[in-house]
């Protein structure tokens, strides 16, 4: 990877030059693309980080293989910032205006994105992301969200996952909800609340916990004392793992429970078995089944095995990060241009084909129209698809008691 | 108003937690307390320690007692050379709090290359047992760690109180130049002891692998609470660090019990801070 | 404070307005939010420095303030519609307001300093940072600002927050400056030496630890407002994170805490190597470089890279360096009172039935003495009896329990001691316990300047006349540590002088003193009396206290047994057993 191991000299070169105003533009007869993005490669989130900038990495090359964009060859550029909405803002401004790389796609985190996307709106940037926790939110008009939530997921998503309970013999009476102190996850768990008080459903407790806590041994008593039929968990990463953990050692099992953005390591604990969780892509079918998604999964989970990933599976982070470059492209190719304006006002009135399905950008702040975010549950060690009952994984379905 | 069985519960969580806090505090509070030297890098050689006996359980199938015996020599060693560092260039107390500060960021940078940023779980198939205790569960690795604890805060006191070297140790830390003039080999005791204080880390580290879940970033959390467990149980005194631990651990553990447990942070350290201001005897 | 106007002033001025006027060209704007990421920083770590640098208490409590300014600005820009830059001085205020009051608290505690404030500090930290996520303020969904109007400069509201940084960073290094260079500052730097020291010379040190925190925190504070526009989304997790607490101790130590100008400069480093260079996929080796180099600087450079560079620049541009030349001599005035008038005189200091207590020990049973103006008063006893106590209580270090303690018809009940040591109450410590980061000359310019209520420049000229009369004048640019035992009695007894006291009291000035040097000092001694100053000095050497005192006072055991001429106390049979044992005395 040629163009990755010159991209970290590119600051240490800017910075020697930083008094130099114009910079002499090197002579190249088919200068490449340059599309720059700016990930969490170090900090706290760092972890998801990684899987994006797998996804993204994959897409370059695969589209780079079949011949690039506009007969050019296409160079990443990715930038960390270190998990901090400041550095995020600041980078970017670097890949517009220093780089001057052409087109731009959004970081991974709410803070990060609502961060840069102050930048694209200052140079008319074109700015899809993938990970806006409430991407109906967004101000400027050619913000264009890759999430499949819709513009109001945190309604919709728990109204889907009490539908899905509710087609089960049993449905549950009352649902704990458990938050993390992290905004998106807050704003969930809130919804859930809305959610469980439209249909009279019995909330037991709200509890809500900091992102940075070390032992959920006291949160899982309180899961215990209060035995629910339904417990909603709102959690980031490793913490819905930790929380059953604990429970374990307590001898407690939930019967029905779910998780808001798990890490993909999740599926292999035996202790999660039956766990469910929102879903966009994932390593089985139908996610899998076509050729796209199919080839993207297998390449993503060879790359992550070999880069030590305790979990090796592509999930819906690599795949929100693959859509998004996937809806990016579909423009320039189909304004053939790099112009911002043309690419925005082309997704504004058309729809892309991407791996998590047909995607337009009708809903409010260029999401789309409606919640097509799909419900998985571990089962045997691995994530498959139950909900909606039309685009369950083959054979799979809902287990609860 | 919760039941008296998650009260119950809560404490033991929190006794337990507490426990772990301690043996996180107890190296640190003895070279702050008895060498004068801030080590910001206890919490990242304790990850270090942590992710060693992952990688070993995991990769190569060594047991954690003895991956934790090639850790503690191996920090015993590490300290001793650090410990070289600060003496040979007369590191101050506040330089020292940089310096390992560095120290912790050089290690965070090295786990994620070596390791990624991913999270790490040690899964053992005795981790998650527990005693049970009519309707109370006493998870048998926490309350090992709890032990571990007790054990060497208690042995180190001991060792401070009733050996020649101990003494001799505390003399130093009271006052260096007339214990020197005593005949008394500041440096060579001082050496141990810094060695010690790592190899502490270490065991920390072991129990970290156990009980949580690993990522470089994590080096951080701990920072805050451990420095309130390190003064509420007085600088160099080990049993203090224990005790200290358990009391912050309980104020946390009761705080999400009866509250709500997003405001522990603000109890436990509410208490800390009224500690400070109406100074009970015993801090 | 009148500031003439200097060479490097114009230097600044004309680095700012340049800096000012970097919008306006066509540079990449990215540079500009670079700068401005300086901006911050050095606006930071400066802030930090002015209370945690120059006083010596190092706060963990940084990232509250800055936080609090964050949620001032970011609530009362959404929530209540203020308009953006009016939200800035708000800010501030409302975090300076939080330092003074946690100030007003922590700092009545004398021991809650060192490693004990740091704690209290960064318990703050927390404890705000869970109230801001579990009230309104965020509630843990985070306050977007994406919508809050901010006028433009020059096109852009990047040109804006440019310039609000620039403002910052300028207003903060100025201030430190400021302080720095003022009366305030010396009395900074010598709480961070000594702060009890400090306070008996005379340092207001409650109210300038105070001072010092209000516009440390409130700077933290409009620097987070500034910020919360920049990020335009800010949540309870990123805003109190542990590199807010930490980079501003790293960039001051880095850049060295004792210099107006090192944090700024540790802020330009350190943001460079991070977030410059440590951007690309690569970032963790990186980080972990710009941490090694750290460690290297740190080693090699222990007072940061700022005296290094002092020491360069002094080399290279020899013209530039302070010259070390005495300042011209200030002559007191003497005070026209003599031996004689102190038969005629009231008593200038009284002692009323003066006790002690610490803990269950009585260390002063009760001691009543006069003092008359112009007289030597010796005070003898063995040791622990009490004479120590005895001091300390007349110069307003310890509170006394029971009793009174009266200076020339005031009563020094419960007075601090620094205005103590404005009614004209010195001493002198029997182990010196000089300034050791103040030069020979600092140190008695700041007991001239607190103790005798003068201004800076006299102060100095003033210290010059009692170095060179305590014959240190060829020591006034050394530090203390430079000095030789004899030497440091005579700093402590300059600093004494200085004070221009009405009363003296000095610690075991001669102990460790050969038969030479003790005659000089006991010349001295009557002469500072012939000026008109009352001494009561504290001696174990029985040849000095005869030779010299007018009376004689006998502690023992905290209680007054004799006072005389030295020749009656000396006969005075409870005095010959306290000295002699009780053999001699039956």
């Amino acid at each position: 990877m040629p163009t990755k191991n010159c991209a970290w000299l590119r600051p240490i070169f800017f910075a020697c030059l930083s008094l130099v105003v114009a910079l002499p533009a090197a002579a190249q007869q088919q200068p490449p693309i340059r599309i720059g993005q700016t990930l969490s490669l170090t900090g706290p989130f760092a972890q998801t980080g990684l899987a994006h900038q797998i996804a993204s990495e994959i897409f370059v090359e695969r589209l780079n293989k079949s011949g690039g964009l506009l007969g050019r060859q296409v160079e990443y550029v990715v930038l960390d910032d270190q998990s901090k909405p400041d550095i995020s803002r600041t980078l970017y401004e670097k890949l517009v205006t220093a780089d001057k790389v052409d087109l731009i796609l959004g970081p991974y985190g709410t803070a990060a994105i609502l961060a840069a996307m102050t930048v694209a709106q200052r140079y008319h940037k074109v700015f899809v992301e993938n990970t806006l926790g409430q991407p109906g939110l967004a101000t400027y008009e050619w913000h264009f969200s890759a999430t499949i939530g819709g513009a109001d997921s945190t309604s919709t998503l728990p109204g889907k996952v009490l539908d899905a309970f509710n087609s089960t013999p049993h449905p549950p009476q009352n649902v704990l909800i458990v938050s993390s102190k992290f905004p998106s996850a807050q704003d969930m768990a809130h919804g859930m609340q809305r959610a469980a008080d439209a249909r009279n459903l019995k909330v037991l407790g709200f509890l809500e916990y900091e992102a940075g806590t070390r032992d959920y041994g006291t949160i899982a008593a309180r899961i215990k004392d209060a035995n629910p039929d339904f417990m909603f968990v709102a959690c980031l990463g490793v913490e819905g793992s930790q929380i059953l953990e604990a429970l374990n050692k307590i001898g407690y099992k939930p019967t029905r429970h779910f998780y808001l953005y798990p890490s993909g390591l999740m599926a292999a604990d035996p202790l999660a078995d039956h766990a469910t969780s929102y879903s966009g892509f994932e390593d089985v079918a139908p996610y899998t089944s076509t050729k796209e998604g199919g080839e993207f999964a297998a390449e993503y989970n060879a790359r992550a095995l070999k880069a030590g990933l305790p979990y090796p599976h592509v999930d819906s982070q690599a795949g929100n990060e693959y859509s998004g470059w996937q809806i990016l492209v579909a423009g320039v190719k189909a304004t053939n241009s790099l112009d911002d304006g043309k690419i925005a006002a082309w997704l504004d009135k058309n729809s892309v084909e991407t791996i998590e399905g047909k995607r337009d950008f009708s809903g409010r702040s260029h999401t789309s129209a409606s919640d097509t975010q799909q419900l998985k549950q571990a089962q045997n060690g691995k994530w498959v698809a139950i909900w909606p009952p039309e685009a369950r994984t083959p054979g799979a379905s809902l287990i609860a008691p | 108003m919760p039941s008296l069985s998650l009260l119950e519960q809560s404490l033991i969580t929190g006794v337990l937690t507490g426990g772990l806090y301690g043996l996180l505090a107890l190296g640190l509070s003895m070279s702050w307390g008895l060498l004068r030297l801030v080590n910001l890098g206890h919490f990242a050689i304790a990850l270090l320690g942590a992710y060693i006996t992952w990688w070993l359980g995991t990769a190569y199938g060594v047991a954690p007692w003895l991956a934790g015996a090639i850790i503690v020599v191996a920090f015993f060693i590490y300290g001793v050379a650090l410990h070289w560092v600060f003496m040979r260039f007369a590191v101050t107390e506040m330089a020292s709090m940089l310096i390992t500060f560095a120290l912790a960021v050089i290690v965070e940078s090295t786990l994620q290359f070596i390791w990624t940023a991913d999270f790490r779980r040690y899964e053992t198939p005795w981790g998650s047992e527990s005693w049970i205790v009519g309707s109370l569960y006493v998870p048998k690795l926490n309350l090992m760690a709890f032990l571990v604890a007790c054990l060497l805060a208690g042995g180190t006191w001991a060792w401070l109180r009733y050996t020649y070297v101990g003494r001799a140790l505390r003399a130093c830390a009271e006052d260096a130049p007339i214990a020197i003039a005593y005949g008394i080999n500041h440096r060579r005791l001082s050496f141990i002891l810094s060695g010690l204080c790592a190899a502490y880390a270490g065991v920390a580290g072991v129990f970290i692998a156990l009980v949580a879940t690993l990522a470089p970033s994590q080096i951080w959390s701990w920072v805050g609470v451990v420095f309130a467990v390190v003064i509420i149980g007085r600088l160099g005194n080990p049993v203090g660090a224990l005790a200290g631990g358990i009391l912050i651990g309980v104020c946390e553990a009761l705080t999400m019990a009866v509250i709500n447990p997003s405001w522990a942070a603000l109890v436990s350290f509410s208490v800390l801070i009224a500690l400070l201001l109406f100074k009970p005897r015993w801090v | 404070m009148s500031v003439k106007a200097s060479p490097g002033m114009g230097a600044a001025l004309l680095a700012v307005v340049a800096l000012a006027a970097v919008p306006a060209t066509n540079i990449p704007p990215y540079y500009l939010a670079f700068l401005y990421l300086i901006f911050f920083w050095i606006a930071m770590a400066t802030s930090w420095n002015i209370l945690s640098g120059y006083a010596g208490y190092w706060s963990f409590g940084h990232a509250a303030f800055f936080g609090t300014g964050v949620y001032t600005s970011a609530t009362l820009a959404t929530k209540f519609g203020v308009p953006f830059l009016l939200t800035l001085p708000v800010a501030a205020c409302v975090a300076a307001l939080l330092g003074s009051a946690i100030g007003f608290v922590v700092f009545r505690l004398q021991r809650l300093r060192g490693e004990l404030f740091a704690l209290i500090t960064i318990s703050m930290t927390f404890v705000v940072a869970t109230i801001i996520s579990n009230t309104p303020i965020d509630g843990g969904s985070g306050v977007y600002l994406i919508s809050v109007p901010l006028p433009e400069a020059f096109g852009s509201q990047n040109g804006t927050i440019y310039l609000l940084g620039l403002f910052m960073a300028t207003l903060t290094i100025g201030t430190a400056w400021w302080v720095f260079r003022s009366k305030m500052g010396l009395g900074l730097f010598a709480i961070h030496d000594d702060e009890d020291v400090a306070e008996v010379k005379g340092v207001p040190t409650f109210r300038y630890k105070i001072a010092a925190f209000a516009l440390s925190s409130g700077i933290a504070g409009a620097a987070g407002g500034v910020y919360s526009i920049y990020v335009s989304y800010v949540t309870v997790g990123e805003t109190f994170e542990v590199t807010v607490i930490m980079y501003p101790v790293v960039m001051s130590i880095f850049g060295g805490s004792r210099h107006w100008l090192g944090p700024a400069f540790g802020a330009v480093i350190v943001t460079t190597a991070l977030y410059g260079f440590a951007a690309g996929p690569q970032a963790s080796l990186v980080r972990g470089g710009v941490a090694l180099g750290l460690i290297v600087v740190v080693l090699l450079l222990p007072d940061g890279v700022m005296p290094s560079l002092q020491r360069w620049w002094r080399i290279l541009l020899p013209g530039l360096a302070p010259r070390q030349v005495l300042p011209e001599l200030l002559v007191p005035t003497p005070r026209a009172t003599g031996a004689v008038l102190a038969q005629i005189a009231p008593p200038l200091l009284q002692c009323r039935d003066v006790t002690k207590t610490f803990g269950g020990v009585r260390a002063l049973k009760g001691i009543t003495l006069d003092v008359r103006p112009g007289e030597i008063l010796g005070l003898v006893g063995p040791n622990g009896s009490g004479k120590s106590t005895l001091i300390n209580v007349i110069t307003g270090h310890f509170q006394l329990n029971a009793g009174s303690v009266t200076f020339d018809g005031t009563s020094i009940e419960g007075m601090p001691a620094h205005r103590v040591a404005r009614l004209g109450i010195a001493r002198s410590y029997q182990i010196p316990r000089p300034f050791n980061r103040l030069t020979v000359l600092g140190n008695v310019a700041l007991a001239a300047s607190f103790g005798g209520g003068v201004g800076e420049a006299e102060a100095e000229r003033l210290a010059s006349y009692w170095l060179t009369y305590t014959g240190l004048a060829k020591k006034a640019f050394d530090y203390p540590v430079q000095l030789n035992l004899h030497e440091r009695k005579f700093l402590e007894l300059a600093r004494g002088l200085a004070a221009r006291p009405r009363i003296l009291l000095l610690d075991e000035v001669l102990s460790g003193l050969n038969n030479t040097e003790i005659d000089e000092a006991l010349g001295l001694m009557r002469d500072i009396r012939d000026r008109g100053t009352t001494i009561i000095f504290v001696e174990h050497l029985m040849r000095a206290v005869v030779a010299l005192s007018d009376r004689v006072a006998v502690l023992n055991n905290g209680a007054l047994i004799a006072v005389g001429t030295p020749e009656e106390t000396m006969r005075n049979p409870e005095v010959v057993s306290v000295y002699l044992g009780k053999a001699h005395a039956s």
